[in-house]
């Protein structure tokens, strides 16, 4: 079982799902879904819309360089059938599949420093910009137009349900 | 490419898509006219003389694999907005392949394995 990566967006084809398309000089292009074929289909490059890993990792979105993407490979050629192997296999696929979740919320993570400053800026600007929307509290006093209806909150007694004791 | 007319006169007149359905298959992939491009001049296919392309299919232009019936129309085509675009869009970096969406989603080089002896 082979799980190939989808030409236009890379993610996991997984067996019986997507389509394959062959061009007239043999080349395969595989999709997972039908929106990456339409995409295709429309001669968009990859490289150049947004949600494809293509682009992402271009413009320095994800994690580019890792010692974690050795591991996945396209290994042309045959490998003798060993238990032991395939145990520590299957052990190892998990592990490295941590390190990565681990490493990859990490660059984010150091990707998104300094927005706070930026997001702060662009708040002052706006109450900077639209200070005329906000009313003084005294204004609304005296004009109950400009609020908005107000709705109590009716309370009540409601017995205690003790479901979980016992 | 086929179907388009960007200089019509006439405005109502539609694009036909039959001729646009047609041209679909038949035009190269941008990546198939890079690896042409990247090519010697021995190694590029002289032209053969075939009596269904324009002008016995003498008259070519690379870039945007199309034929021309003869030299004027074709030098008239390497001035025209759409070559030169063309042009340009060749000159950059390598079309997106298969290789690329493995890499970009976290898969290694492929593994050949140890190279066979060559006897």
């Amino acid at each position: 079982m082979r799980l190939e990566k989808c030409w236009f967006c890379s993610s996991t084809v997984y067996p019986g799902h997507g389509v394959q398309f062959v061009r007239n000089d043999a080349k395969i292009f595989r999709f997972c879904r039908s929106k990456c074929h339409k995409n295709f289909k429309m001669k968009r490059n990859p490289r150049k819309v947004k949600w494809t890993k293509a682009y992402r990792r271009l413009h320095g979105k994800d994690m580019t360089q890792d010692s974690t993407f050795e591991f996945e490979r396209k290994r042309n050629r045959p490998e003798r059938y060993d238990r032991n192997l395939t145990e520590n296999t299957l052990k190892a696929i998990k592990k490295i599949d941590k390190v990565r979740a681990t490493r990859e919320a990490k660059y984010i993570e150091r990707r998104m420093t300094g927005k706070k400053a930026k997001e702060l800026r662009e708040a002052q600007k706006e109450l900077e910009q639209n200070i005329s929307l906000v009313k003084a509290p005294a204004l609304l006093k005296e004009d109950p137009s400009l609020t908005l209806p107000i709705k109590v909150k009716v309370s009540q007694k409601q017995p205690e349900v003790q479901l979980m004791e016992e | 490419m086929g179907g388009k007319c960007p200089h019509r006169k006439v405005k109502k007149r539609r694009l036909s898509h039959k001729t646009d359905r047609r041209a679909k298959f038949l035009v190269k992939g941008d990546d198939m006219v890079y690896d042409e491009l990247r090519k010697t001049d021995e190694e590029r296919k002289s032209l053969p003389l075939d009596e269904d392309l324009p002008g016995m299919g003498q008259y070519y232009c690379i870039h945007c694999d199309r034929y021309f019936a003869n030299v004027a129309v074709r030098d008239e085509h390497f001035k025209t907005k759409r070559h030169k675009k063309r042009l340009k869009q060749m000159m950059g970096p390598a079309p997106h392949t298969q290789l690329d969406a493995d890499l970009a989603g976290g898969m290694g080089m492929p593994d050949n394995g140890p190279k066979l002896m060559s006897v």
